[in-house]
């Protein structure tokens, strides 16, 4: 459990502990925002749970933003305060905590949830209760201006992920029969169905496709019917860890020598763990994002640089995640601030805002919403690395990958 | 891959015959059926990836503490939540107290270890392959319990004694045996085996709280197909059951594998309730 | 079945209004709390509350599965899964066209009843712990399906749920249908566990071989109950889909089936009241502190582990004070035998039951080697013999729980099927047992009225609705086992928990439990046992009072003198076979009898 959330960022709504509807009902709304009020922002990470690990990373850097805002004096001198809700990666828990905030805590904006499979219960709850959110899932059907006018995506989505990805196989890694596999989360799950006739479409042959329970220890039989099948690189899709360690164990294992591209996650600290042996990180290749890579003068962009330092000194943890889930969070408080800080904190306000945001300079990107866009991450952004090159938390791009 | 399919199905059934094993040992001295066989088994995992890649103690040194916390959780479970069961009019109460004492200890490792399944360190050098010691460990283990299993029973007057309150509980106190040290005694022995299934399986399952429930229903397949109380049984069922596994892994894919388990042995059990090996119950009025 | 009503002033009757009120009470209290939520205008306290009446109306019908019913159904969220995909698939229109969501949720309860009956149907041959197990595997594989259906349910990626139409749209709208189907759960659910329905199925949990030979057939009736519980977890999935207006696999969780089944344990089972409040607390214990949230697993099997060993009974027995008032300390047993005619009926034929040749055999062991005896209406036959002596065996035999290897046992004629005991209530067979069987949680007159369930008119479903023949039922069963308790002479203790009765007590019990099939046959093994001298002697007069009325009486005793003073025909066994049979002054006088077993 994370015990470092600080009573900044914590707060028990109900006093005492009658257990009984009574105590229930004894909590008022808040009262309307009076200049000195702090400003709530509702937050809703996976901070346990199975699908906890982008939770973790992300709140890291939410916090880090949230107290240095706080320190600096807040919005025009009113305190941010960070409403956290552990949905415990269920998306019955987020519902409850949906209608908590925007009902009871009457948030201003809400950050998250920060995975799909409560997105999509939560998404359309926070719609019609008429708040702002902004989250960082993947999963294309999240965002949509006109069933959701007031949400915003600061991440890709996965058809720019996906594209990325296979643009690099066929592209540059000239290679045509693919085998695309995730494990049975909605992301998971909506990845390959995604990039199935994505890869179609540019002209590979996918000989393999499917959804393999992550919890299932022996990958051998899955793995063999994809060399069986001819496959020259497997795609993996899932933010699981354990899963995408056992792939990488297993085609060492065997002796494969194929590459390996697709998630992130691939080349997270928590993966690099769990491998049998260091050359399994070989000849693999995830997604990752270009403001937080080394490029090829081996130095990151000045702005993730200074971040880094930043993350040093206040003595964070990045080896056992990724840089960029902490630089996502840390980047969505500081948006806010600012846009409540420019144009108010009324959801029009908020969002009139939002819909005209340009080239937001973001450490983990550059964000730009229109009316009829509100996926804020650029193609251009989204680039692959080499996992094994890790160091400091980031990483060098992909070899072959123009710049 | 008939390799692939005999060596990791024989290990992986090895260890869920070691957990049935667990299951008997408690339920001949209590008969009663314990959810708290499935998390000895996961606490194996759990306490060895601590104790040999946390902590960094030497392999050897990690199997022994492991086997000897088996001994303190095994008798607490005795006292905690079998003891007061028995002594009610309502015994079938057991399942109710043994599930939430394993929920309990498997929440806490869920909030504690985390609830990503952590490595488990190699325990010895040999072989890639189908070789492995991966695979042929946990058959040792499951090997060595019996051999000593049976060495016990027939042998020991301790061992003895234990069968004698299995086969005829009344006749075995009227002789003067200690019933409930017994008792006591075989939940020890019950949460060694356990302890020992679960380390020597986690190099194929990891260090997972999940496995708890994984290893609760796998683990009780071959006790419900072999007979309840029936080692050997147990060992049959695991055996058969490993190879079904990861035949059907191969065949239908993960997903489709955990239907056909379950089906089979839905049908097995609808047909036979006493399992393959098994008695019928006997006097009831 | 008329049954002419005799004045009866008895604690039941007359507690009355008092007793009716505070009853209802809680039920009013929560009905209040309820109706009026939104007065509190807080859409949260909304959301929760919708979440505990859906989450009520799932554990109301498995309350009867597990609470009263007994089985260990663990896995039960799989019905839930239906429930909610079926209503949100057949909402989308992916698969179909859309269906109105009314349909669609009835359509849920259906395919929550087959499935019901599915999860079910192993509770048939299999007991306790295997049980248990095969639910957490149907719960597995729902989940799987529901992941690998990817053209119906969406896989991983889920499928919206339905949005009502006003007047029950998302907000308090949908509340009120919640909260009105949870009502109307309620109802129904307490209306089977005042009915014959619920009393049998208490009895099929905790005194099974008394429920058969009160002609109570476990598979009939449990099957009813999964097939009416899963009906209503499909409804409570239908309207979850709702709730979440999205769902996924990955909702439906184990910790949502260990909520349910511990707060069906919490509140105690046997219990509907207990159930409730346990569904309350569970599902807003999380939302009070937020640390809560990711010990809200441990915390619920904590309090399981608490509740099954210190107090098993759950909230409901906490709130049972009636049952704590000390109880008077020297009880008199006076039965009136001279009611008898009036609770057996006046005019009844006269009919035999006939032994021929039974001999079984129990592995090697020759328990009855050629037993042949008959007992007449209006006669009473004891049966005698050491200890091992097949007894016991024969008068189960005649029950019908062993079959014999060979022989027959016919009553006027028609051959008794063997290995069926629930079908001798039918024949107006009925029995006692060696060790009395009963339902410790149940009240005196509860037990009693088990005895008659057979003699109940109403189907399960008048019983659901409270339909007219439902009540007259009840009427029925409590006028005539408040006779059968005045008849032996326990009327004053008829609403006090059977478990507080003394030993002698419950012999009489299971006698009056007995008498509710107005039996043509009443068997009675060892009724005198831990009996005083004057119990025995009442006993004695009030079986012969029941053979003059017309029962033929079988009487398995030790206690020689009873037996010589009211029997009409004797058979000693020794060793499985007959030792000797005749009159009572016969037997004493014979030579093998007396060395054998009655000593000189």
């Amino acid at each position: 459990m994370s015990t470092s959330l600080r009573t900044i960022t914590r707060r028990q709504v109900l006093a005492g502990s009658a257990v009984s509807a009574a105590a229930l009902a004894s909590g008022f709304p808040a009262p309307a925002i009076a200049n000195s009020d702090p400003i709530k922002i509702g937050y809703l990470p996976a901070l346990t749970g199975p699908s906890s690990s982008t939770g973790v990373g992300i709140n890291r850097g939410t916090e880090l933003a949230v107290e240095e805002i706080n320190a600096a004096g807040g919005i025009d001198g009113r305190r941010i305060e960070l409403i956290v809700r552990d949905t415990q990666s269920d998306p019955t828990k987020a519902v409850n905590a949906v209608a908590e905030l925007t009902q009871r805590q009457k948030v201003a904006i809400i950050f998250g949830p920060l995975n799909s499979g409560e997105a999509l219960a939560a998404t359309p709850l926070i719609a019609r209760d008429k708040v702002p959110m902004i989250h960082p899932c993947w999963v294309d059907q999240l965002i949509d201006v006109k069933k959701y006018p007031m949400a915003f995506r600061n991440a890709p989505t996965n058809q720019q992920i996906g594209g990325a990805a296979n643009q690099y196989v066929i592209d540059v890694l000239k290679l045509k029969k693919v085998a695309v596999v995730s494990d049975t989360t909605g992301y998971g799950t909506a990845s390959v169905d995604a990039y199935v006739p994505m890869l179609t479409a540019k002209g590979a042959e996918v000989v393999f496709s499917g959804h393999i329970d992550a919890a299932n220890p022996d990958l051998k039989p899955d793995m063999l019917r994809m060399r069986s099948a001819g496959a020259d690189v497997i795609m993996p899709w899932s933010v699981n860890a354990g899963f995408l360690a056992r792939i990488l164990n297993t085609r060492g294992a065997m002796g494969w020598e194929v590459p390996v591209v697709g998630q992130t996650t691939l080349g997270s600290g928590q993966t690099k763990a769990l491998l049998e042996k260091p050359e399994h990180w070989n000849k693999v290749y995830s997604n990752n994002f270009r403001n937080v890579c080394f490029s090829k003068d081996g130095k990151l962009p000045a702005r993730a640089q200074e971040f880094v330092e930043r993350l040093r000194k206040a003595k964070l943890d990045m080896g056992d995640t990724l840089l960029w889930w902490i630089a996502l969070g840390y980047d969505a408080p500081r948006l806010m601030a600012e846009t409540i800080k420019a144009a108010g904190s009324s959801p029009e306000q908020i969002t009139g805002y939002w819909n005209k945001l340009k080239a937001w300079p973001g450490v983990y990107g550059d964000i730009t919403f229109t009316p009829e866009l509100h996926n804020g991450f650029q193609d251009d952004q989204v680039i692959m690395c080499e996992v094994n090159s890790l160091r400091d938390g980031a990483f060098n791009l992909a070899p072959g990958y123009g710049a | 891959m008939i390799e692939s399919i005999v060596s990791y199905g024989l290990a992986v059934g090895a260890v869920y015959a070691m957990i049935g094993i667990t299951y008997n040992v408690m339920f001949s001295a209590s008969r009663v059926f314990s959810f708290t066989s499935g998390m000895l088994g996961m606490l194996g995992g759990v306490l060895g990836a601590l104790f040999i890649t946390k902590f960094g103690l030497p392999v050897v040194v990690g199997l022994v503490l492991v086997l000897a916390c088996g001994v303190p959780i095994g008798v607490i479970t005795e006292i905690v939540t079998v003891r007061p069961v028995l002594k009610s009019l309502e015994q079938h109460l057991y399942v109710l107290s043994t599930l939430a004492f394993a929920l309990m200890v498997q929440q806490l490792v869920a909030i504690e270890w985390g609830t990503d399944a952590q490595p488990f360190p190699r325990l010895i050098p040999i072989g890639p392959g189908w070789l492995d010691q991966q695979f042929w460990l946990p058959m040792l283990a499951c090997a060595a319990t019996i051999v000593g299993l049976e060495f016990l029973y027939r042998r020991t007057l301790v061992g003895r004694a234990f069968v004698a309150i299995a086969e005829d509980n009344y006749a075995a106190r009227a002789l003067g045996l200690p019933e409930q040290g017994l008792r006591v005694a075989s939940f020890a022995l019950a949460g060694i085996i356990g302890m020992l299934a679960g380390f020597t399986g986690a190099e194929m399952l990891l260090a997972f709280f999940g496995n708890q429930s994984i290893l609760n229903f796998y683990g009780f397949i071959p006790v419900a197909l072999g007979g309840m109380g029936s080692n050997r049984g147990a060992v049959f069922g695991g055996l058969a059951l490993g190879l079904f596994q990861q035949a059907a892994n191969f065949l239908l894919g993960g997903i489709f594998a955990a239907v056909a388990v379950f089906v089979v042995f839905i049908a097995i059990l609808l047909v036979r309730p006493e399992g393959l090996a098994g008695v019928s119950t006997t006097r009831r009025v | 079945m008329t049954v002419t009503d005799p004045p009866i002033a008895t604690e039941v009757a007359s507690a009355g209004r008092q007793a009716r009120f505070e009853i209802a009470l809680p039920w009013l209290a929560l009905a209040a709390a309820g109706a009026g939520l939104p007065l509190l205008d807080d859409s949260y306290v909304g959301v929760i509350a919708q979440r505990a009446c859906i989450y009520w109306i799932l554990v109301a019908g498995l309350n009867l599965v597990v609470g009263f019913a007994g089985q260990i159904a663990i896995g039960w969220v799989a019905l839930l899964t239906v429930g909610a995909y079926t209503t949100a698939v057949l909402t989308a229109g992916t698969v179909t066209s859309a269906w109105d969501p009314y349909l669609a949720l009835a359509a849920s309860g259906l395919g929550g009843a087959v499935f019901g009956g599915i999860v079910g149907l192993p509770a048939l041959r299999l007991r306790n712990f295997y049980f248990a197990i095969t639910t957490l595997g149907f719960a597995t594989i729902v989940t799987q399906v529901a992941l690998a259906w990817k053209s119906v349910t969406g896989g991983g990626i889920g499928t919206p749920g339905p949005v009502f139409p006003w007047p029950f749209d998302p907000g308090w709208g949908f509340y009120y249908l919640c909260f009105g189907l949870a009502a109307l759960a309620t109802w129904m659910t307490a209306n089977i566990a005042a009915s014959r329905f619920g009393r049998a199925l208490v009895a099929i949990r905790d005194a099974e071989v008394a429920a058969e030979a009160s002609g109570i057939a476990r598979p009939r009736w449990l099957m009813t109950v999964f097939l009416f519980a899963g009906a209503l977890a499909g409804i409570a999935g239908g309207l979850f889909s709702s709730l979440q207006s999205y769902i996924t696999p990955d909702a439906f969780t184990f910790d949502l089936s260990i909520l349910f089944f511990i707060a069906i344990l919490i509140g105690g089972r046997g219990s509907i009241l207990g159930p409730l409040l346990g569904t309350i607390i569970l599902t807003v214990l999380p939302e009070l502190a937020a640390p809560l949230v990711a010990w809200s697993t441990f915390l619920y099997a904590a309090l399981l582990l608490v509740i099954v060993l210190a107090v098993p009974g759950g909230i409901a027995d906490l709130l049972d004070y009636r049952n704590r008032r000390p109880m008077k300390q020297h009880r008199v047993i006076a039965p009136r035998p001279e009611l008898l005619p009036q609770l057996l009926g006046e005019h009844r034929d006269s009919a035999a039951l006939v032994l021929s040749d039974i001999a079984l055999n129990f592995g090697g062991v020759r328990a009855i080697d050629g037993l042949s005896l008959a007992i007449r209406s209006g006669e009473i036959h004891g049966l005698i013999g050491p200890n091992g002596s097949g007894k016991t065996t024969a008068l189960n035999v005649i029950s019908g729980y062993y079959a014999p290897s060979s022989g027959q046992a016919t009553l006027n004629g028609i051959a008794l099927p063997f290995k069926a005991p629930h079908t001798r209530a039918g024949y107006g067979i009925a029995r006692t047992f060696q060790t009395p069987r009963l339902i410790g949680g149940a009240s005196v007159i509860e037990n009693v009225m088990i005895g008659g369930t057979c003699n109940g008119e109403g189907s399960f479903v008048e019983s659901l609705m409270g339909l007219p023949r439902h009540r007259r039922d009840e009427a029925y069963f409590k006028t005539a086992a408040m006779r059968a308790l005045e008849t032996i002479g326990l009327d004053q203790l008829a609403a006090v928990r059977a478990d507080r009765l003394q030993h002698s007590e419950l012999r009489f019990m299971e006698i009056a439990r007995a008498l509710m099939l107005r039996p043509t046959f009443l068997m009675l093994d060892e009724p005198a046992a831990g009996l005083s001298a004057e119990e025995i002697r009442r006993l004695g007069e009030l079986i012969k009072a029941i053979s003059r009325a017309g029962t033929g009486v079988l009487l398995v005793e030790h206690h020689a003198d009873l037996i010589f003073d009211i029997c009409d025909r004797v058979t000693v066994l020794n060793l499985g076979k007959v030792l000797a049979a005749g009159t009572p002054s016969e037997i004493r006088m014979h030579r093998e009898v007396v060395i054998a077993y009655l000593g000189a």
